[in-house]
């Protein structure tokens, strides 16, 4: 595998992360317009 | 892009829509307004994949094209800073009993931050497959 192949994989990598870093911080700013709360995943869970 | 796609089209011998069709499309798919089909996904798919052709392993080259496919429409489909700034003010904007103020301006800042990021590995990655595709030869 030549170099240029795992600078191609490891710039994927990256550019995976940083996307999926915009489109968590947007779906809570999504959610708190939706509902003016953080999605439920990131609650604490309470005593049931 | 549409010229990639008709060339990958015309090598394996099927038909797409004209070429001022294919250029009304593509932006609609990378908005994410419209999805593809899939004959038009497995051109998306060849193109990236003869770019990668030099891989040693033929699995491993579609898994990465396929990666590719993917976060490059997941990138396209990302609001630009200014929509993050509006959804910031909108929701600095609503009564809120679970985040502060600069709970919210820290996640819009992040959320930029990232994009800017997310653009300069686009640059490189289309760096790196430029020089891949010339390194192979290709016009």
């Amino acid at each position: 595998m030549s170099a240029r192949d795992d600078e191609i994989r490891r710039v994927v990598a990256e550019l995976e992360i940083h996307v999926a870093e915009v489109q968590a911080r947007l779906a809570v700013l999504n959610a708190l317009l939706a509902r003016d709360e953080v999605p439920e995943d990131d609650k604490e869970e309470g005593p049931h | 892009m549409a010229r990639e796609l008709r060339k990958a089209a015309r090598d394996s011998g099927e038909d797409v829509a004209a070429h001022h069709g294919l250029v009304k499309m593509i932006p609609q798919w990378e908005r994410g307004d419209r999805a593809p089909r899939e004959r038009y996904r497995l051109l998306y798919l060849k193109i990236f994949t003869d770019m990668l052709g030099d891989l040693p392993h033929g699995m491993d080259a579609v898994d990465l094209a396929t990666r590719l496919v993917e976060v490059h429409s997941r990138a396209a489909s990302l609001p630009r800073p200014g929509e993050i700034r509006r959804l910031e003010a909108a929701a600095l904007a609503r009564p809120r009993a679970t985040l502060t103020s600069a709970e919210i301006r820290a996640l819009a800042e992040e959320a930029i931050a990232h994009l800017h990021e997310v653009a300069g590995k686009l640059a490189e990655l289309s760096a790196l497959l430029g020089d891949d595709k010339a390194g192979q030869g290709k016009p």
